[in-house]
């Protein structure tokens, strides 16, 4: 097969000393400390600007708008990966969908050359306007997280939100859409969007979360640390006086007209977060709701990562040192995506991951050890902060009932509770099992919607726990005709030698 | 300790699970143990291909069988019996699918050529750029998804144990052999080795040397998209294969190889390699251009070990009193279930329907490779 | 109530199902629809059921609609799809029949 006919396929490579998947505020501050250092940075990102989830920008649609804290500090950000315009390379609405780790030949031919990793790349194959590849010898994982819904009757009703889903209408395009508003769900994210939807004049019909009083009571000293937040969430708490706020309260079934949300039904729950007493109903034309954040591991676990169970961290997390330091050479975790910890700690993290990787860039372990020891502590403190809002945004164990046996729990193949539980009932008793059974995670969402569920299920019906499956490539559903160019003429296709006679 | 059982399967997948049921019938007491979940490595990681136009010449008859069993199967196991076609989109290529599908019929196959014409009839979806094609009436197609309910449920009712999530650490001989999992040990007075691709390390551990290697075939799937295909597609080359399933979602293999892991984890052998999964893609679209508007969901590696002669070890293991080995059956989903039958027999003391395939063979190595 | 003040690009007008749908030119097609009040964008594939935006960040894939470029046909997620004039898609509610 002649040289070129193989590489006939293959996209344009892009070469980097690092490589960084996210641009929220740990991949961002990963990229500017890594730059800081001397790093070349390759900064790939779904979003049209940095800032993540959380510091999410204005899309191009809005020419003015008052600032608010996470708009300016996107904006700072923003501001200064384009100082490192030389060396961070932004690409951004790009989408990484494969990760390999492969040797490098022209490394390998230098003899001379015999620095740690050296002989090794991280190959990423990006979905982008014009696919190409990125190769670099560092890479830094910082993919945050995603919205966890505990599922109850009619939660895929057009008009029913992820929280989470509508901080990112309201941070990118100011949006409040028509009609009565209701907020639910758990920890600070519900007051957060409540106030933000009062802030650009939508209709707040209620409030409802898991919490109570006492929970938020309980919150206090870890929250302590961070008096500025605190003050801003009383600040929310003035803006909402009017709206009524139902403490210990979930939603427990969403009912539709004409295919849109029209009713929610809503129950106090006991000391276990079961839904105990009468059902109240009000009308409402959206719904916002959440119970937490999941670390979106699935790029870890294509790098090649384990998995461990750390509850208070949000779930299932990357396999990693305690100080955060890789298991696998020249790979970096940092920010929410190795558990949630909240914003102010993934900055810290992103600039302790960029400081590993400057060390392991230049083989010499010691080289950043002094600036990474000083951010050990501001690190702790704003973990301990994180964490809080972790557990306050927990679920209480008991709001498991709101999944009732008839509910969707798999909204891509629109499984049921009981499909779930009928799969079990056959001894399929992991996660594997169960999704080559019913499909369960097999969708175009890739089972990031349905595998906390599952796993409840498993573990109320056998007792144990088992880890989500496999990340697979594509990381997200990506067109056929972007992975694979045509070839101008069939002979161009590298085919091989047939199978065997 | 309790009382041995009979035999012990290590590895759950189509050909332990099936010689487990052939010998439970014969009136054995047989245990399976699994090292991840039953029938989930390369027995439901493949593309779930019953197509008679891509089995070896040499194999035929058994794959005849085993596709007539996969019928039996029926609906639990997806079983879709929609016929095939064998495209070639260059002369060349049509010299080779003449050549081989010929053999193939000879071999007992009901293949036949059809026109270009006819192809596009029956499959308005497919290219027009064919050269030549041949049709095969018993193709098709199961849902390599269900292996694992299929075989836990028949493992269940023939009221056969298993265990799954339990690696073998160890194996050692007095009178009976001693199998040591990370839960326990399991005593059995006869093993077999069915351990698939894995067959190198498990029988190191009884000192015998097989000569495996294992291929790592990427298969992927698309989103589902709107009727393209109702029947099982292959190319002259056997470098693809592509099929709707009911869902809507389009299946697309072709034995691309993936890189092999450095440390095989329970459910897979190697990673999927960008590279070849863009060839593989790539003459996919050729082949069904409605792919074009599809986006892809996900790839996978399954995996197959195979010999230096690409033909199966199934028989007595070598050196070893009372031990057996079963593997490397190219074409394994669809031989499998009857391969199973064969060893169960052979293990029993009858004489199997059709010839095994001794490991203790001279492998010679496949000259057309 | 203290509405704050915003300054957005001047209107387009984009198409779901031909269906004329204002829109401020560069935001996502996924605010123009509801904003339009559009909710309802897809059918489940399985059951046929109504579905529309729930994480509207990339990752759910129910606010899938399909767009018509040069060469070819596909979906995206109205989530990152940005709005501009003549903007055709249709939704994926055909399926579910």
């Amino acid at each position: 097969m002649p040289p070129n006919k193989s590489l006939f396929l293959r996209s344009t490579i892009t070469h980097a000393d690092v490589a960084i998947i996210g641009a929220g505020p740990a991949g961002g501050h990963a990229a500017l400390c890594a730059a800081e250092n001397g790093l070349s940075v390759a900064l790939i990102d779904e979003q049209p600007e940095p800032g993540g989830q959380v510091w999410r920008q204005t899309s191009a649609a809005i020419l003015a708008a008052p600032p608010t804290p996470e708009s300016q500090a996107g904006k700072a950000l923003a501001a200064a990966l384009a100082r490192y315009g030389a060396t961070i390379t932004h690409h951004a609405d790009a989408r990484v969908w494969q990760i390999e780790r492969i040797d490098d030949d022209a490394s390998n031919r230098k003899s001379s050359n015999k620095k740690p990793g050296n002989r090794k790349l991280w190959q990423l194959e990006i979905a982008a306007q014009e696919p190409h590849t990125v190769q670099a010898r560092a890479l830094i994982v910082a993919t945050g997280a995603y919205e966890y819904v505990q599922p109850f009757e009619g939660w895929t009703i057009p008009g029913v939100i992820g929280l989470a889903g509508a901080t990112a209408l309201l941070k990118q395009d100011l949006l409040v859409p028509e009609g009565d508003i209701v907020v639910a769900g758990t920890g600070p994210l519900v007051f957060y969007v409540a106030a933000e939807i009062d802030r650009l004049g939508g209709r707040l019909a209620a409030i409802m979360t898991v919490n109570s009083r006492k929970d938020w009571l309980g919150a206090l000293p870890a929250m302590m640390g961070r008096t500025d937040l605190l003050r801003r969430g009383l600040g929310w708490l003035t803006r909402l006086r009017r709206v009524p706020i139902h403490w210990r309260t979930a939603i427990t079934r969403a009912h539709a007209h004409d295919n849109h949300l029209d009713a929610l039904e809503y129950r106090a729950l006991n000391g276990a977060g079961t839904p105990h007493g009468g059902t109240h109903k009000i009308k409402a034309a959206m719904l916002c709701i959440g119970h937490g954040l999941i670390p979106d591991t699935r790029a870890a676990q294509l790098a090649g990562l384990n998995l461990s169970y750390a509850p208070a961290l949000g779930g299932w997390v990357p396999d990693l040192d305690p100080d955060g330091a890789p298991a696998i050479e020249g790979l970096f975790v940092c920010g929410d995506g190795r558990g949630i910890r909240g914003v102010a700690a993934a900055v810290l993290d992103g600039q302790r991951a960029g400081l590993q990787a400057t060390a392991f860039m230049r083989a010499d372990s010691q080289a950043t050890q002094a600036a990474q020891a000083a951010l050990v502590r501001p690190y702790a403190r704003a973990a301990r902060f994180g964490q809080a809002m972790t557990a306050l945004s927990s679920l209480p164990a008991g709001l498991a009932a709101i999944t009732t046996p008839q509910t969707i729990v798999c909204r891509c193949e629109s499984l049921t509770r009981q499909d779930i539980q009928d799969e079990i009932d056959t001894r399929a008793h992991t996660h594997q099992a169960i999704k080559a059974g019913q499909r369960a995670g097999m969708g175009p969402c890739g089972g990031r919607f349905c595998h906390k569920v599952i796993g409840q299920i498993l573990k109320a019906c056998t007792g144990t726990t088992s880890p989500p499956p496999p990340a697979r490539p594509p990381l997200r559903p990506i067109p056929l005709t972007t992975l694979a160019p045509e070839p101008a003429r069939y002979e161009d296709l590298p085919l091989g030698k047939p199978t065997p006679l | 300790m309790s009382e041995p059982f009979d035999i012990a399967i290590i590895g759950g997948g189509i050909m332990g699970c099936a010689t487990a049921l052939r010998l439970a019938d014969g009136g054995m007491a047989p245990i399976v143990i699994e090292q991840g979940d039953i029938g989930r490595g390369a027995s439901s990681a493949n593309a779930g291909t019953l197509s008679l136009q891509i089995k070896r010449v040499k194999l035929m008859p058994y794959a005849l069988r085993g596709h007539a069993l996969w019928e039996s199967f029926g609906q639990a196991v997806g079983f879709r019996k929609t016929g095939g076609y064998t495209l070639a989109f260059t002369a060349q290529e049509a010299e080779l699918l003449l050549e081989r599908q010929r053999l193939k019929a000879d071999a007992g196959a009901p293949i036949r050529f059809i026109s270009p014409p006819e192809v596009r009839t029956a499959e308005p979806g497919l290219t027009e750029r064919i050269a030549a094609a041949s049709f095969c009436p018993a193709d098709g197609f199961a849902n390599s998804l269900l292996t694992g309910r299929f075989y836990r449920t028949r493992l269940g009712e023939a009221g056969i144990p298993y265990r799954t999530g339990s690696p073998v650490r160890a194996i050692s001989r007095d009178k009976t052999f001693a199998i040591t999992t990370p839960g326990e040990i399991i005593t059995a007075r006869r093993v077999l080795l069915a351990t698939g691709g894995w067959l190198q390390s498990t029988a190191r551990l009884l000192g015998v040397d097989v000569p495996v290697r294992t291929r790592i075939n990427t298969v992927s799937v698309t989103e589902r998209a709107p009727p393209l295909l109702s029947s099982q597609v292959g190319h002259a080359t056997g470098l693809l294969t592509l099929k709707q399933k009911d869902n809507g979602t389009v299946l697309i293999g072709g034995g691309w190889q993936g890189h092999p892991n450095k440390e095989p984890s329970h459910t897979s052998m190697g990673r999927v390699n960008a590279d070849t999964l863009r060839t593989n893609l790539a003459l996919a679209r050729y082949a069904l251009p409605g792919l074009d508007q599809t986006r892809l969901l996900r790839s996978w590696t399954g995996f197959e070990g195979h010999t230096p002669d690409f033909y199966p070890l199934a028989g007595a293991l070598p050196g070893v009193k009372d031990g057996f080995v079963l593997g490397c059956v190219r074409g394994g989903y669809t031989i499998g279930p009857y391969m199973g039958q064969l060893m169960g027999d052979f293990i029993l003391g009858r004489e199997p329907e059709m010839p095994l395939f001794d490991p203790a063979r001279t492998f010679m190595q496949d000259s057309s490779l | 109530m203290n509405k704050a003040i915003i300054t957005r690009t001047p209107k387009v007008t984009i198409y779901l199902d031909q269906t004329p749908i204002p829109a401020h030119e560069g935001e996502r097609v996924l605010t123009a629809l509801l904003r339009a009040g559009i909710w309802h964008l897809r059918d489940a594939p399985s059951d046929g059921a109504p579905r529309g935006g729930f994480c509207c960040m990339g990752v759910c894939q129910e606010c899938l609609v399909c767009v018509q470029d040069q060469h070819h046909k596909t979906c995206i997620e109205s989530c990152r799809l940005t709005a501009y004039d003549g903007l055709e898609m249709t939704s994926l509610k055909i399926y579910a029949s």
